[in-house]
């Protein structure tokens, strides 16, 4: 099996999956409890937490919320400080968890785009006028985009916003970035919010966290037993804080060894696929992801391209045939056919959309597995490419 | 504690099949048997015109959701056997109603005695009597009255040669012919709503039905695949033994997409999925092939294009929906089990394979043009060799 959709989901870490188990046998206790074994587990995720912070660089500002995941993280901070009369903007590229909680925030008439103020999902801050001029309090971005993986590096133009609109918070969603870009002390200028998936960087599925700056006041989205100062109620899953802070620690281990690599693969899989489309002439490429650009500007670890007229689903399913998962260049879906918005947003056509692949890359794969996916995509591009050609009847 | 339970089993259009009666009869127990096999110490005997199950109290409620999946049966009971004692009966019945007066004030009933030992002495109606007064005696004053015509509650007897059971809690049972008594046949199973519920119909008439689905994982991957599987596996609920023939489709499909005329698509898609069904039913003996099609449904489904497939067969091609409405067809599905699978969103690669503008009216003559155009005959080969057999009593 070779499997470069490591942006949907990567298999779990050996390690990590040995650290839960033992967890899962000995911290059965509920932490909220007042005798010695739920002291103790109340003390092991405090140690989890203490992990993470240092890992992150987060400053003393900053606190951590274990929530179910990046999807939680994202609706409760967007909820929990918007709601209600704070205005919410994104840059309309950003996934689901934020998009549809935007919308869902905002009154529709008042919606405000911001997709002019992007570049290949970069935001450009000459949209930063637009914030202030439009009373938005928060605004949120992703740190990777999911889809394209283009990077927002908000740094640049922080003070700029700080200066120009200080009134408006700014939240990343950091599931496609933590573990993968660099994050440093830095890096939480200027950042009010933060949301981290563990299943992205070999961590178990169903836990994630919320990063935020504490002092700004977070309305509950789960009321109960006002576990994690109120602001997430629930009983903590033990193992599951040891899984993701084990995840982390690995995944921080070795950043600048799989970044390295990654690019590696990058290079391969965007010259091969040029390659393919010199010899090709009936194959012609659009890459989502902006290529030309270097890596501060996109990661490494994705790349998303078009080439119509074959469609990416079924493009994927050929390959799903030689035992080769990738994902999807615009995700529909399982209640409609119709692209996601992303690849619409950065100007690509409704066709393009749909015939596109996204490969993203984890810390297990290696430069034979993109030679391979090379070889299949050109293979079942060429098997598919007559049936997908319009007008080929001769009646 | 648990006690001992007798279940009651009526067939009642079996026991109208003259001389072939006995095969019905051990079909049908064969079945019940095998609905039944895991469950512990049941005890069955076969007196004449009804299946008895001795059983305890506890596996009432497994015992009747499994037979009421059993196709031959008319309906069926749980009672207790008896002494044919109208006092001891009577007891019983006071028993079982009146914890029901407690919260009714006016319950209609009656009491309907069945003799087949013609050798006891009181008659049915006597007897009906005897049992009725004596409970309205004890009941009449809580809301307890007789009526004959619309009873709610309803006592029932049978003096039978062997034992006397009473009861009261008939409920019917999915009715039909027993399967095995009918011979097998192959439905063609797309993943709709309407074939299971064409395959459950002719299941009920007795055949054993085995299945067939064409798949293009190729271009949809897995999704129809794992749809089609389950509902095999529900149909296969109401008679074990089926199979699911899946056939590798994709090469066909391509081939008439990329060399024939668009319009005729659908239509040509049909004839090799007959074409193919009836080989493999030839070759298996199977008696006929089964679809869900209901006249002018869809595109696919006008009496020209019926014939253009029909037209190939010589098996018998049976369509126990065609007259059938959509809205009779969902109630059926949903009442089988099958509805909420068949929903679900399944991939189709209508932008791939279906033409824009698919011909009602088909021409044989311009299909088999079509048919002239691609090399069906070794598509049709390499399709039939590649088949994937799953025995659906075997899958988890």
């Amino acid at each position: 099996m070779i499997y470069l959709d490591n942006a949907a989901t990567t298999p779990m870490d050996p390690r990590v999956v040995q650290a839960m188990e033992t967890s899962m046998r000995e911290d059965f206790a509920n932490s909220g409890t007042v005798y010695k074994i739920g002291l103790d587990a109340s003390e092991k995720i405090e140690e989890c937490r203490q992990t993470i912070s240092e890992l992150l660089c987060l400053p003393s500002s900053h606190r951590i919320v274990f929530t179910s995941g990046g999807s939680e993280s994202n609706n409760l901070f967007l909820k929990g400080y918007s709601f209600p009369g704070k205005r919410v903007a994104c840059s309309g590229l950003e996934h689901p968890s934020v998009l549809d909680t935007v919308d869902w925030l905002n009154d529709t008439d008042e919606a405000i785009d911001l997709k002019p103020f992007q570049k290949e999902g970069v935001f450009q801050p000459s949209g930063i006028r637009v914030l202030k001029e439009n009373k938005v309090r928060l605004f949120c971005l992703s740190h990777v985009n999911n889809e394209i993986g283009s990077i927002n590096n908000p740094s640049h133009w922080i003070p700029d916003l700080n200066k120009t609109g200080p009134q408006t918070k700014l939240f990343l969603d950091g599931v496609q970035g933590v573990g993968k870009l660099p994050i440093t002390a830095n890096t939480w200028n200027g950042i009010s919010g933060y949301s981290v998936s563990a299943h992205k960087i070999n961590g178990p599925k169903g836990i994630g966290v919320l990063i935020y700056d504490s002092r700004l006041d977070l309305t509950p989205q789960i009321h109960g037993g006002k576990q994690q100062y109120g602001v997430r109620s629930g009983t903590l899953p033990v193992p599951l804080i040891v899984g993701f802070t084990s995840a982390l620690k690995l995944a921080l281990e070795r950043r600048n060894e799989f970044e390295n690599r990654a690019k590696e693969l990058n290079a391969c899989l965007v010259n091969g696929l040029k390659d393919l489309e010199r010899e090709n002439p009936e194959l012609q490429l659009t890459f989502n992801t902006p290529v030309e650009l270097d890596f501060s500007q996109r990661s490494p670890y994705i790349v998303n391209f078009s080439f119509p007229p074959v469609e990416g689903e079924v493009l994927l399913h050929h390959l799903e045939q030689k035992g080769i998962y990738v994902g999807l260049g615009s995700a529909c879906s399982a209640h409609s056919r119709e692209p996601s918005r992303i690849l619409t947003g950065i100007g690509r056509s409704k066709q393009e959309a749909r015939c596109s692949l996204r490969i993203s890359f984890g810390a297990q794969n290696k430069l034979e597995e993109v030679e391979m996916f090379l070889t299949e995509f050109k293979t079942a591009y060429e098997a598919l490419y007559p049936t997908f050609r319009q007008g080929t009847l001769t009646k | 504690m648990t006690a001992s339970r007798i279940v009651l089993i009526r067939y009642d259009e079996i026991g109208l099949k003259g001389k072939n009666r006995q095969f019905f009869e051990s079909a049908l127990l064969k079945n019940i048997k095998e609905q039944l096999k895991g469950m512990e110490g049941l005890r069955y005997s076969t007196p004449r015109g009804r299946i008895f199950i001795v059983l305890e109290s506890d596996q009432i409620d497994t015992c009747l959701r499994n037979l009421a999946r059993v196709p031959g049966i008319a309906s069926m009971s749980s009672g207790v056997e008896v002494e044919p004692d109208a006092d001891i009966i009577a007891q019983m019945g006071i028993d079982w109603i009146a914890p029901l007066l407690e919260q009714k004030s006016d319950l209609p009933f009656c009491v309907k005695t069945q003799r087949s030992n013609k050798k006891f002495p009181i008659s049915s109606p006597d007897f009906n009597y005897e049992v009725g007064s004596r409970i309205m005696k004890q009941l009449h004053d809580k809301g307890l009255r007789v009526d004959l015509t619309h009873p709610e509650f309803e006592l029932e007897v049978e003096i039978g040669h062997e034992r006397t059971v009473a009861f009261y809690n008939r409920v019917p049972g999915l009715g039909g012919l027993p399967v095995g008594s009918s011979g097998q046949v192959l439905t063609l199973l797309s993943g709709g709503i309407d074939s299971p519920v064409a395959a459950f119909n002719i299941i009920k008439r007795g055949c054993r039905s085995h299945f067939i689905f064409f798949d293009n994982q190729a271009f949809l991957g897995r999704g129809g695949y794992d749809k089609v599987l389950r509902l095999a596996k529900k149909l296969n609920r109401f008679q074990g033994q089926g199979i699911l023939y899946v056939v590798p489709f994709g090469d066909l499909q391509v081939s008439i997409r990329d060399h024939c005329n668009p319009s005729n698509r659908v239509v040509l898609y049909r004839r090799m999925m007959y074409r193919i069904a009836q080989e493999l039913a030839q070759r298996k003996g199977y008696l006929g092939l089964v679809t869900g099609e209901s006249i002018g449904q869809v595109a696919s489904q006008t009496l020209e294009n019926l014939a253009a497939v029909s037209g190939l067969c010589t098996t018998s091609v049976f369509r126990p929906l065609i007259g059938t409405d959509k809205v009779d067809i969902v109630q059926q599905a949903k009442r089988i089990e099958t509805y909420e699978i068949s929903i679900e969103p399944q991939p189709d690669c209508c932008s791939v394979f279906m033409p824009p503008r698919p011909v009602t009216r088909s021409k044989i003559p311009d299909l088999e043009r079509d048919e002239t155009r691609y090399p069906w005959k070794p598509l049709m080969e390499k399709a039939l060799g590649d088949i994937e057999r799953i025995e659906l009593g075997k899958v988890v």
